[in-house]
């Protein structure tokens, strides 16, 4: 039961302060976690349409090898009359994986959603340090203006893929300013990166309202508190190998240089990979967990019918959490570590597969016995399931050693992180992108417009990843500039084509989502749209849409978990299907929906 | 002719014979599969597939039918789960971890710790050939000890993207990168193992068919990564001794004490 006295101390401790007047302290330099979730989700926009392009010129290059590309040739490629050249093809996939990981999912998935929805799904009035937010998102805003000055350097932006394997990412292998600016600039969004995460794992321990007991976050909080702790432990680790990998470019020391460059005893190049992984596996998870959370809400919302086996779910995501940095050596299989650790790392991978499938049947089971709503959200949310389903099983081929032989460095490796990452992880925003529209700007997006993007987007990322996997099969290494020199690959030019052809499609299509995002927000009347689909969380039932400056009038007292749907009780008495978080119920229905 | 010319006259032969050579796959699958333990891996592939295709045929099979029947007009049930749908989840997962996990995860350690990185039992092979490679942007180097058997001496045999072996006899390669890392990817063989500057890391194979075949670098190495490649030419074994007592000989007429760059290479190790 939750005092009275419970309730007043949480509104002591969280006073109403006046909403900022002046332009600038509004909509810019804002300490609203609301307005930051916003700009969060602006800036991660364009960064995604930005990757999204350097991918079409990368697919052109596969399907068209040496031609002009048509449109962004002239624009773009001027110093080489529009074809791409070997150089400019290295600097497009790698600038094409360092923003879509860094500037444009993770600033979606976490910053947008992490911002915007976590004191509201909490019941709190901000997040625990507003300006520390403030400061995240001006330290990403400048990693961000780092990676545009990058391209515009002497010799251009940053060569040595997104992993800026060392001695390749040194001097050595990439002369020129725009490499040391990219390795800076994820310098610089690290730091905002921890600045934040620091602020989210300190908001949701301290800040739940009332009667917010663990185990009654909705799971999308649990997706961004895991995220965040792991962004917390793991992403100083990757701040600090670029800043040793900055002074071996910069300052002549030799950390990660040996071979014939390292005159002065060398370094060891391993070594940068080791601290680039143990953050990088769990950079995985970091993007996939806030969309599982995401997906495991919405799929319970729309099946109006509670999550299936929550505590198991959680679980599964702690566990997945913490086996998360254990796991990360099967990056390395074949740079010649030790048989024992390599298969330790083997042990891990494959024990990792048993939560995430909790996870994903979890999620599955939910809908079993429900009472489907096919929206736009839950289009998203389901295409979600279907394609990281894809993406979670053929990771099994590469969690194990002797497969790996084979496929490791393959396009099998690049369609396998596609679907989780970017299949997975975009559906993912995706999903949380038209589900909270109407909270973030109080008005509803086209449901048409929204599911012809679902199906220009689902079937393309599909139809696209699913061509990286059977020419990775047929054994096309990543990254060629050219694939066609090797007699082996000359067989799959078609299928690259192909694929090609459905890159092009999946990317016209977005032009839906930018239309309707536009058309919505700026030539759309605001509707009543405080809880347009009947969802039980706070900010559906507490908060109005888009939310007062201080989200709630008064702090509401959490009564019971977030998926209470379909309870008969409630539908006799209220006449609607579901009951709120802080809501008072019929007697009887306070109880948290677990088993019997 | 001095011997350095003909050394350069042979290897541009070899070059030219090299380029002519392997043909294109025809579609989609795995390569043409001609070494001695490939198959381990091939079943490997096929097992997983299959598994993975069924496990995700069902899901999406359970999946489609609740849309059809659990739709809108469909009834909910405020239900988080029941002791029977939580233990059909958690039996179902528990028999795919130790059906599919641990199949593949004793598959493995058998056929690593026996084959793939068996490499103390394969130097101790009396049939063995051992090459060095070194890795640079962007070729593949390769020294064979010649007949002395030793590295580092004058009759060894150097070749640039052209690495010849025996057919049926177990080859083992040190590999070493001078700039930046580089893998070292067969794919007709199936094997693949990063060259990385500072370290020596092993990989063997045996081929069992003759004809030629790719040397790939599966490592983004640099702008021009996609022309980092060589010939694997399988040869029978005469033909393969009779190679290396003619290209060993003209290196003996070649050698330079004084040309340092020719000198790389290191005494061979135990991995």
């Amino acid at each position: 039961m939750i005092t009275a006295a419970e309730l007043k101390a949480a509104e002591a401790s969280q006073p109403i302060h006046a909403e900022p007047t002046s332009f600038w302290r509004k909509y810019v330099f804002s300490i609203d976690h609301k307005m930051i979730g916003r700009q969060f989700l602006w800036a991660g926009l364009i960064f995604l349409l930005l990757g999204g392009t350097l991918a079409m010129m990368i697919r052109w290059q596969w399907a068209f090898p040496g031609r002009k590309v048509p449109l962004l040739g002239d624009l773009f490629l001027h110093r080489t009359g529009g074809v791409i050249g070997p150089a400019e093809y290295q600097q497009l996939f790698t600038a094409h994986g360092l923003i879509m990981v860094f500037f444009a999912v993770t600033p979606v998935l976490i910053g947008a959603f992490g911002n915007f929805l976590i004191p509201l799904q909490i019941g709190a009035r901000d997040m625990a340090f507003p300006k520390l937010n403030m400061y995240s998102f001006w330290a990403f805003a400048l990693s961000q203006v780092l990676v545009l000055a990058s391209f515009f350097v002497t010799l251009g932006t940053g060569g040595a893929g997104w992993t800026t394997y060392p001695p390749l990412s040194t001097s050595i292998g990439t002369p020129g300013s725009g490499q040391s600016l990219m390795v800076l600039a994820i310098f610089v969004t690290g730091v905002g990166s921890t600045m934040g995460a620091v602020n989210y794992v300190t908001t949701i321990i301290r800040l739940r309202a009332p009667g917010m007991t663990y185990l009654r976050l909705p799971l999308t909080m649990w997706g961004i508190w895991l995220t965040a702790i792991l962004n917390a432990l793991f992403v100083p680790v990757l701040g600090s190998a670029g800043l040793l990998l900055l002074f071996d470019r910069d300052f002549g020391t030799q950390f990660f240089i040996a071979g014939a460059a390292g005159v002065r005893g060398g370094g060891d190049p391993i070594v940068f990979q080791h601290l680039f992984w143990i953050f990088g596996h769990p950079e995985v998870y970091i993007l996939i967990l806030p969309a599982w959370g995401i997906v495991g809400d919405v799929l319970s919302f729309f099946a109006r019918k509670p999550h299936h086996w929550y505590k198991g779910s959680v679980g599964a995501m702690v566990a997945v959490t913490v086996l998360s940095a254990l796991v990360y050596g099967h990056h390395m299989f074949q740079t010649g570590m030790s048989p024992l650790l390599g298969e330790g790392f083997m042990f891990f991978t494959l024990i990792i597969s048993v939560p995430s499938m909790i996870i994903v049947m979890n999620q599955v089971f939910t809908l079993w016995q429900g009472s489907i709503r096919f929206v736009t959200p839950m289009l998203f949310a389901l295409g979600t399931v279907i394609v990281f389903g894809v993406g979670g099983l053929t990771g099994l081929f590469l969690g194990d050693i002797s497969m790996d032989l084979y496929l490791h460095d393959t396009m099998f490796v690049v369609g396998h992180f596609h679907f989780t990452m970017a299949a997975g992880s975009v559906l993912g925003a995706m999903t949380g992108i038209y589900f909270w529209f109407p909270k973030m700007f109080g008005k509803q997006l086209d449901e048409r417009l929204g599911k012809i993007h679902f199906w220009f987007t689902s079937l393309g990322l599909t139809a696209v990843f699913g061509g990286q996997l059977l020419v990775g099969w047929a054994g096309q290494q990543r990254r060629l500039y050219d694939p066609y020199q090797y007699t082996f690959i000359q067989g799959l030019h078609g299928l690259n084509t192909w694929t090609s052809m459905f890159a092009f499609t999946l990317f016209a299509g977005q032009m839906v989502f930018i239309y309707n995002f536009f058309k919505t927000i700026f030539f759309t009347a605001p509707t009543n749209v405080q809880n347009p689909w009947g969802i039980p969380t706070l900010e559906w039932t507490d908060a109005a849409s888009p939310p007062a400056y201080h989200n709630f009038d008064r702090i509401p007292g959490v009564l019971r978990g977030p998926h209470h749907l379909s309870d008969p009780r409630v539908e006799e008495r209220l006449e609607r299907d579901f009951l709120g978080q802080a809501e008072p119920g019929p007697e009887g229905a306070t109880s948290a929906v677990e088993p019997a | 002719m001095t011997g350095r010319r003909l050394l350069a006259a042979l290897g541009a032969l070899a070059a030219a014979t090299a380029h002519a050579a392997p043909l294109p796959e025809k579609g989609f699958g795995l390569p043409l599969d001609v070494s001695r333990d490939g198959h381990h891996i091939d079943s490997l592939l096929w097992f997983t597939l299959a598994a993975i295709v069924a496990i995700y045929l069902v899901v999406l099979g359970g999946m489609a039918w609740t849309f059809l029947r659990h739709g809108r007009t469909h009834r909910a049930a405020f239900s988080g789960g029941s002791r029977r749908s939580i233990g059909l989840l958690v039996g179902s997962i528990a028999v795919i971890a130790l059906a599919v996990d641990g199949h593949l995860f004793v598959a493995t350690m058998r056929d690593m710790n026996e084959v793939f990185w068996n490499f103390a039992e394969v130097d101790q092979r009396p049939d063995v050939v051992r090459i060095e490679v070194n890795a640079h942007q962007w070729a593949w180097v390769a020294r064979y000890a010649g007949p002395d058997g030793r590295f580092g001496t004058e009759d060894d045999v150097i070749t640039t993207n052209d690495i010849r072996v025996p057919v049926g006899q177990p080859v083992l390669i040190q590999l070493a990168s001078t700039d930046v890392i580089h893998s070292f990817y067969l794919p007709n063989l199936r094997v693949k193992r990063d060259a990385v500057p500072g370290m020596i890391n092993g990989l063997w194979f045996q081929a069992e068919q003759a004809g030629q075949y790719e040397i790939a670098c599966a490592q983004h190495c640099g702008p021009n990564h996609y022309k980092m490649r060589g010939v694997l030419t399988v040869l029978s074994r005469e033909a393969y001794q009779q190679w290396l007592r003619e290209f060993s000989e003209v290196a003996v007429r070649g050698y330079d004490p004084d040309d340092q760059e020719a000198h790389w290479g290191w005494p061979w190790r135990s991995l």
